[in-house]
Parts: structure tokens; C-alpha cells; sequence
């Protein structure tokens, strides 16, 4: 989240204000194409370089390695109006990431925790730490074709959410689709409903 | 950027020393940053820097930056950091969300949203 009206010199700039919003869920759920969707921007995907400090792998092969590690994160816009802005970023989906998480998260507006019902425990990581730092999370249940349909309700009792969490079906390589699952986000973080 | 070619990488810890972390009080990848009042920047500006201070005279949030640098978000803080320590860009302090989204921009948001 990121809120500021500058001073520029003698002139004054409008307000501009960038809202985050993470994409969270387990390994190969659709968390990229959802992105890839509804972003107005292509560099999508970009390979971040991690320092030798808070990682605590690789401590085998050495101060190189350590210097080119990288992780993958994917970002994208949507533009509202010049100065409002609305940014995606992809969750990493490996365990020993969870440190970017900490960072990402931070002043997040909320997150879309993306399942897909023929294995849903892996979105448990990504809903447990949501919950634990009260950031406003729904659940999108990404409907790969094959994978049997489940009602919302199924999905909420199995993932063990109150009542309160919106659950919606979505196809995240559908425009439309991700921009109501979007729009069901905003309105949950703000309006709590 | 690749994993494979070492070149980029090498030429990116030209760019921040081989540091991971900006300089000073931490600020969040979505932080709008402004160039710095009078445009009187130095001579020997290497080319990423005059990039930024060209771009940030609108507010652009840092995720942008990067995009327009074409350059991982973690080194784009770096260069911001040292920009900002030499008085170059201002660059936003977190605040309160709850604060920053009122009834208007959320219809805004909103509106923007459903007219994709
Ligand atoms: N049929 C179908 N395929 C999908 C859908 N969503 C994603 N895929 C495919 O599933 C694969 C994984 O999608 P990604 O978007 O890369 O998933 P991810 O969550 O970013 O994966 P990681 O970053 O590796 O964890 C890709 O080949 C997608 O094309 C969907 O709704 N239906
Ligand atoms: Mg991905």
C-alpha cells in the first residue's frame, strides 16, 4: 500500500496511491496465469536476486552460488486513473521463500488464496498465514477442466474458514472471471462483506 | 535476465555493490516515489539513476520502476535507496491502509475494475 501527495518543486502532485494485493496458493494452482490475466503490463515475471542473508540453504556450495540465487516473482498492474493503481504479485511458491512472503504482505490490502479441489490441502500454508496476520484473504477455487465441481460451502467446511471468508469458483485464465474474484477481494478488505 | 548467463548478473551488482538491501529506513514495493525538488541532479549520474529521476516526476510506485528499468524489484530498491541518500527521491513512509482507501477511491477502484 503505498499513499503519498508530494511536493514536487513549486508544484504540488495529485495523491497517488498504489494498493497490493498478493496471489497466493500452492505449487502450480494458476497463481502466474492469474496475473498474466488481468495485468495491463508484460514484464510479468522477474528473477529476484536474493543476498546471502535470511535464505539458509545453499550454505554448501559457497559465497557465489549464494550471490546468484534468485526467485521468482511474478508482478502486475491494473491502472484505475493516473495516480490509483492496483498491483498483483505472485506468492513464491517454495517453502524457503516464506521470508519474501513477510515482505509482500506487508501493507498488503488483502490476498486471493487461489485452490484447486483435487488438492486442496496446499492451500493450507497460504491460508494459515493469512489468518494469522489478519490480512483479508478469499478464496478462489480455480476450476481446472477435469477437476470435479465443488460447491463453495464444500470447499469453506473443508478448508475450515468461518463463514465470514468469501469462497468463489473461478477460471483464473478468464478475464471476467478474475476481475470478480478481484472485485470480491476489494470489497471483503474494505467493506468487510 | 536468464539463470545461466552471468553477464547480467554481474553488470546488476555493478549497479548495487553486490547488496540486496536498500540503504535506510525500509520502504514497501508498492511506496510512491517523486523525484526530488529542483531537477539540478549531478553530472555524473550513471544511466539507471537519470532513468529513475526522468520517470519519478510523477509519482510512480516502486514495482514500476522496476518494470521501466527492467530490472529485478530488490535491486530497484537498492538504486532508490542510494538515490534517496543522496537527496535525489523521496520516497513514501508507510501508512495505515485504512486511512488511504476511503469511500471514493474504493468506488473508484470498484468502478475500475468492473469496466475491465
Ligand atoms: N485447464 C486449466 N489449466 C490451468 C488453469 N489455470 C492454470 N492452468 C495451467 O496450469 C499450469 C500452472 O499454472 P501457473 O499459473 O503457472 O501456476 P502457478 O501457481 O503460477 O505455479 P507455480 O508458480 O509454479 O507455483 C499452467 O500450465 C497453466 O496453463 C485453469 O484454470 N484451467
Ligand atoms: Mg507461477
Amino acid at each position: 500500500m503505498g499513499y503519498a501527495a508530494f511536493e514536487t518543486g513549486t508544484a504540488t502532485v495529485a495523491p497517488a496511491l498504489a494498493i497490493k494485493i498478493l496471489i497466493a496458493g500452492g505449487f502450480g494452482v494458476g497463481k502466474t496465469t492469474m496475473v498474466g490475466t488481468i495485468s495491463e503490463i508484460r514484464p510479468l515475471h522477474t528473477e529476484e536476486l536474493l543476498s546471502d542473508r535470511g535464505i539458509g540453504v545453499d550454505d554448501t556450495s559457497g559465497v557465489e552460488s549464494k550471490v546468484t540465487t534468485t526467485v521468482a516473482l511474478d508482478f502486475g498492474r491494473i491502472t484505475i486513473r493516473e495516480g490509483l493503481w492496483l498491483y498483483l504479485f505472485g506468492t513464491p511458491g517454495q517453502d524457503r521463500f516464506w521470508f519474501m512472503w513477510d515482505e509482500l504482505a506487508l501493507g498488503a490490502l488483502g490476498a486471493v488464496v487461489l485452490a484447486d479441489t483435487r488438492r486442496l490441502q496446499d492451500c493450507f500454508p497460504a491460508v494459515d498465514y493469512f489468518e494469522q496476520r489478519e490480512i483479508p484473504f478469499v478464496v478462489g477455487v480455480n476450476c481446472f477442466d477435469g477437476a470435479r465441481r465443488y460447491e463453495p460451502g464444500k470447499v469453506r467446511r473443508a478448508l475450515g474458514l468461518g463463514e465470514h471468508i468469501p469462497v468463489v469458483l473461478c477460471d483464473v485464465r478468464d478475464r471476467r472471471s478474475v476481475r470478480d474474484v478481484l472485485t470480491t477481494l476489494v470489497t471483503y478488505a474494505v467493506k468487510g462483506a | 535476465m536468464t539463470g545461466e548467463d552471468p553477464g547480467p548478473l554481474i553488470r546488476l551488482y555493478g549497479l548495487t555493490g553486490g547488496r540486496a538491501r536498500p540503504q535506510g529506513e525500509s520502504f514497501d514495493l508498492v511506496a510512491i516515489v517523486v523525484t526530488a525538488g529542483d531537477p539540478a541532479e549531478p553530472a555524473d549520474l550513471i544511466p539507471e539513476h537519470r532513468a529513475v529521476l526522468a520517470l519519478c516526476r510523477r509519482p510512480t510506485p516502486v514495482a514500476d520502476v522496476a518494470a521501466h528499468l527492467r530490472l529485478p524489484l530488490n535491486i530497484t530498491r537498492v538504486i532508490l535507496g542510494d538515490l534517496r541518500r543522496d537527496g535525489l527521491v523521496r520516497i513514501e513512509r508507510p501508512r495505515p491502509m485504512a486511512q488511504a482507501i476511503d469511500e471514493r477511491i474504493y468506488r473508484e477502484v470498484l468502478d475500475g475494475l468492473r469496466s475491465l
